[in-house]
């Protein structure tokens, strides 16, 4: 366990940065926020991965956006 | 109210609990005063107490701690106008739970003589806000306060009650060190703070993970704050509500400040881990749910100002029945037994 808090500080960077990654999916995340919405309507049921495929694409698209200012930014 | 991930803080191993008493201005008093009534059968244990001064320690040490103080001070501000709205003096004064003081730097000398406040973390009362009275910092546990009874003329206590196991023996101890015709203000959180990330969370993490766990602290309810207060011993009771919204950029953002203020989750009942697929997810639907116009995220926050009296004879009490001397029914001829009533004075 370190003293100084390295580890900490590293993992807080990282999300530091997801902010600014989900700003960059604005379209994916959306779409995965309107079907997690729909199922709350009167008739709708949340079960687990029912929004499965808007997750999948929103993560590819983080991901890819990680990546991007992984190589790009420094 | 949020625990993001697990991970130790810079203060791991934590002090041991002998810790030596720093002469640094602070009276550290201990608490083992008896206290009015015995342990109560009904003491839940729902936050880690211990936890709770670690993080409000390690809030108050981060490089600008003004950066989240915002609510803290807007609530603060608005304890200290109630206060002002009651026409007395008040020579002996206590702050139960004060953080870094953000009523007193809003009163004058005139309206309080002396201040003592007191909170469970020392580093929060060692960056106390400037203030024109004389303050005594008192390190002691809203739960066990080490006063005398019938001490202080009032007693406030701005957004800390919502961390206390014990909220009926906390508000009976309020009422032990309040002279009587002393008055308690207070606030705390209501039910429905932060109820977006709320909903979020549980949203995300049951299409995520298949269920989901509380992440948000249970708040008190209006209708048990006016039974609480009453049960305490309080009289003329006045509760009142504000919702204070403040825009976020996003999930992420509000999340930060939430632990910037010393506001993140300590119950023993806390999932210790947020996977960061869930947090992806929740700061999706938060984003789409409750999304401003210019694309910011509302943040709900719902304060309950509670003000309760401690029994004074002079205090004015509802009249006898059937003491009335004139009736409802004459309601209209109203000015002229009001002049009749001045005659015959």
């Amino acid at each position: 366990m370190s003293g100084n808090g390295a580890v900490w500080g590293r993992v807080r960077s990282r999300l530091r940065a997801f902010p600014e990654r989900l700003a960059a999916c604005g379209a994916e995340a959306a779409a995965y926020g309107r079907c997690v919405q729909a199922s709350t309507a009167p008739g709708g049921r949340l079960r687990k991965d029912l929004c499965a495929q808007e997750f999948e694409a929103l993560r590819s698209c983080f991901a890819a956006a990680a990546k991007k200012t992984l190589t790009g930014g420094r | 109210m949020l625990r993001l991930t697990r991970l130790l803080p810079w203060w791991w191993p934590p002090p041991a609990a002998a810790f030596p008493v720093k002469n640094l201005g602070l009276r550290k008093v201990a608490s083992g005063v008896s206290s009015p009534g015995s342990a109560s059968p009904r003491a839940l244990n729902i936050f880690d107490r211990d936890l709770k001064r670690k993080q409000k320690n390690w809030a108050a040490r981060q490089p600008e701690p003004m950066k989240f103080d915002y609510l803290k001070e807007e609530v603060g501000s608005r304890i200290a106008d109630r206060v002002y709205d009651v026409a007395r003096d008040f020579p002996l004064a206590l702050d139960v739970g004060c953080g870094r003081g953000y009523i007193a730097q809003h009163l004058n000398k005139e309206t309080v003589g002396k201040f003592f406040q007191t909170d469970i973390a020392e580093n929060a009362l060692k960056n106390i806000l400037e203030t024109e009275i004389p303050t005594v910092s008192v390190l002691a546990d809203e739960e066990f306060l080490p006063f005398r009874e019938n001490t202080f003329d009032l007693v406030v206590s701005s957004l800390s009650l919502h961390w206390v196991n014990d909220l009926p023996r906390a508000l009976e101890q309020i009422h032990y060190v309040l002279k009587p015709d002393g008055v308690f203000i207070g606030a705390m959180f209501g039910g429905d703070t932060l109820y977006e990330l709320r909903c979020s969370l549980q949203l995300a993490e049951t299409e995520r993970e298949g269920g989901f766990s509380p992440h948000i602290s249970p708040f008190t309810a209006v209708s048990d704050l006016g039974h609480l207060l009453g049960r305490a011993g309080f009289t003329t009771l006045t509760v009142d509500t504000d919702e204070i919204q403040v825009n976020y950029p996003g999930m992420f953002e509000l999340m930060e400040d939430l632990q910037g203020m010393g506001e993140s989750n300590c119950a023993w009942n806390r999932k210790a881990l947020l996977h960061r697929d869930t947090m992806l997810a929740a700061a999706a639907v938060y984003g789409e749910m409750y999304r401003n116009e210019d694309g910011s995220v509302p943040a709900t926050y719902q304060i309950y100002y509670m003000i309760g009296w401690k029994y004074h004879d002079s205090q004015a009490r509802p009249a006898e029945r059937g003491s009335a001397t004139v009736s409802f029914g004459e309601l209209g001829k109203i000015n002229d037994l009001m002049s009749q009533g001045k005659k015959s004075q």
